[in-house]
């Protein structure tokens, strides 16, 4: 038997709109630990990486780890059915064939369950290692999307260049090119601050069509944070306060050879 | 050609082992292509019609090479890295099936002949489409163009899918593409059809993984074998009254060709004359291929320019202006940056099946993916006047 009560459905629905354009269908593997999701678009260029903790619940049951295969487009269509501040209880029986979704209005006078039929689905687990970056930047999530948003007009391509003066995204397409710019930010509030780490500087190309497509995360988190290493993914993550994280992996273009 | 029905043996048995994707999903993956089957292929696509079909100044055809030129054009733009591989001599196993193939080109040939003079057009064409066969000359003439064209060929010794499957098997290329389903029973990993249709069909390519088929008809590799022995493959006959159905059930139930054939009725199923099934195992076992470890890494060079257009304008007669916009093509895939793969930054730590053997839960219960349709059911919506106290 698996149950977990989540306040915020609006939480789930946040994380299922920015994913369920990349992948149609996905493994949610839960476990004692928590609930996690990983997933490859079509045609294997980003990993998607979801980890959502258990204490992060109201309350959370999983005495046997399941997987529960799931159609990501109905599943984004049922919780838009879920009223923003509804509360959502996820519920599957061992060995079940389905899952049932029940959204509870806060004044607690409407409920609604759905129950969305399970899904085989072949999906390989890969391990992902926590590895040291040469630059981390972490800068706020709506100017990511702001800058994916305005080099689009120009090209496909964009080449992220990093040092320790600050982070240039640069494009250039057949009308012309494009760079923008951000630097380190001094004062403010840190949520909103713009930090770049950086040990050597690092230059990686990258579609951005992708990136333009993680930021459909934006409105979980008011940061973002991108890990870079020569020649490996990119890393871009999403902080869900106080229940996990949702990340995305971009492998980059490389020069052939 | 092939095996006899696989198709429909794993599309009844095993439907989820075939899966279908867009050519643009396999951008940097090294496909190994068995050229005599696209060759075949393109002569039969662009020839429909000789009278009016691609010709030299010279008055030969031309098709292959438009194929070859165009279709590699598609497959590099896509950021696919073909590797072209040729077919040596033929298995002597295989006279044979060559000497019925070429009986039966004779015979076509005839009908032509005959259906020129009194059939209808369509008659016509249903019959030129059967006298067309591969030459030498046209083999070597694409092999020329491939070079120019700066993509690597690998000369099999005998089969091209037996070394496409080799190429497979040592990791060297990911998959083989081909029309033929032998490919899977000399074991490639991952067989690619529909690599050269036309985009204007709309047909997905079709990837068949050789270790969800034999999980999915629940066979070992040599019954798999053995199972396409049965079928009906390119080097003995097959036994008389036995299709696809029948053939599974036999496997299934007997395991190996010695069990079949000793409980088999011989008065109904006779075994016909020629069967040296043992050989023919043999052969699709340990094919007569050169060593993955013998061929050199695979090199894509910068298109020959001055070479393709001597070749393919000026002795071909192929339009310069096609032609020069097909080397900008090849030039331009050459020199922009390859997307990578993430699958090829990350390590599988557990392959499904194991975790669902871990759980000891039934997948069969479960909805096959692919099915169409969301399978959403909303059960019940509740209002309540009042709130209820729950916690």
């Amino acid at each position: 038997m698996f149950e977990a009560r989540l306040l915020k459905a609006n939480l789930l629905k946040k994380i299922l709109e920015s994913i369920s354009t990349l992948v149609e269908t996905a493994n949610f593997d839960c476990s004692p630990s928590g609930i996690s999701l990983q997933a490859m678009d079509a045609s294997h260029v980003t990993l998607i990486n979801l980890i959502l903790r258990n204490d992060g619940f109201e309350s959370y049951n999983c005495d046997r780890s399941l997987s529960l295969g799931l159609s990501l487009v109905s599943l984004a269509k049922i919780l838009k059915c879920a009223g923003n501040d509804d509360v959502l209880t996820l519920k599957a029986r061992d060995e079940a064939d389905t899952v049932t979704f029940v959204f509870e209005s806060p004044k607690n006078d409407r409920i609604s369950d759905f129950e969305i039929k399970l899904l085989e689905i072949k999906n390989e687990q890969y391990g992902i290692r926590d590895s040291d970056h040469t630059a981390v930047i972490k800068m706020p999530s709506a100017e990511l999307q702001r800058i994916c948003r305005d080099l689009s007009i120009i090209g496909e391509i964009v080449t992220i260049s990093a040092d320790k003066q600050g982070v240039k995204f640069s494009v250039s397409g057949d009308s012309g090119s494009g760079n923008i710019t951000v630097r380190p930010t001094s004062d403010g509030d840190a949520e909103l601050a713009t930090s770049v780490d950086v040990k050597e500087p690092i230059v990686l190309n990258f579609a951005l069509k992708f990136l333009t497509h993680f930021t459909k995360a934006t409105p979980l988190s008011p940061s973002v944070k991108i890990s870079m290493s020569d020649g490996v993914p990119v890393v871009v993550e999403y902080k869900i306060e106080d229940l996990g994280y949702l990340s995305f992996f971009l492998a980059p273009k490389l020069s052939d050879e | 050609m092939g095996i006899k029905k696989l198709t429909e043996v794993i599309e009844d048995h095993t439907a989820t082992s075939i899966k279908t994707n867009l050519l643009k999903n396999y951008f940097g993956r090294i496909i190994a292509i068995d050229a005599s089957s696209s060759l075949y292929q393109f002569l039969i696509a662009m020839n429909s019609d000789v009278s009016s079909g691609l010709l030299n100044p010279l008055g030969e055809t031309t098709s292959h090479l438009q194929g070859m030129f165009y279709r590699t054009i598609k497959l590099i733009s896509k950021g696919i890295k073909p590797v072209f591989v040729f077919d040596g001599s033929a298995p002597v196993l295989k006279s044979g099936e060559l000497a019925k193939r070429k009986a039966r080109r004779k015979e076509a040939n005839e009908a032509l002949k005959e259906a020129e003079e009194i059939g209808t057009n369509e008659e016509v064409a249903k019959f030129q489409k059967r006298v067309i066969s591969v030459t030498k000359k046209q083999n070597e003439e694409c092999i020329k163009l491939l070079k120019l064209m700066g993509v690597p060929i690998v000369q099999a010794p005998c089969e091209a899918e037996a070394q496409c499957a080799e190429l497979v098997k040592s990791g060297k290329v990911w998959a083989t593409g081909s029309e033929d389903m032998d490919s899977l029973t000399l074991g490639s990993n991952v067989l690619l059809r529909r690599l050269f249709h036309s985009e204007s069909k709309k047909l997905p390519i079709l990837e068949f993984n050789l270790q969800d088929v034999l999980e999915g008809l629940q066979l070992t590799m040599p019954q798999f074998i053995d199972l396409c022995i049965l079928l009906g493959c390119d080097y003995c006959e097959s036994i008389k009254g036995i299709g696809p159905k029948r053939a599974f059930e036999l496997i299934t139930k007997h395991k190996t060709l010695e069990e079949i054939i000793k409980h088999l009725d011989k008065s109904k199923y006779p075994i016909p004359e020629f069967f040296p099934y043992e050989e023919v195992r043999e052969l699709f076992m340990k094919p007569n291929v050169t060593p993955a470890t013998e061929i050199e890494d695979f090199k894509w060079t910068d298109p020959d320019i001055e070479g393709l257009n001597q070749f393919l304008v000026k002795e071909m007669g192929f339009s310069d202006s096609r032609v020069a916009l097909g080397i900008e093509k090849l030039k331009k895939y050459k020199n922009t940056a390859v997307q990578t793969r993430i699958d090829s930054f990350f390590t599988v730590i557990k392959r499904p099946l194991e975790e669902d053997k871990d759980n000891g839960k039934s997948a069969k219960k479960k909805v096959k993916t692919g099915s169409k349709g969301s399978t959403l059911k909303p059960t019940k919506v509740t209002l309540k006047k009042k709130p209820a106290a729950r916690k």
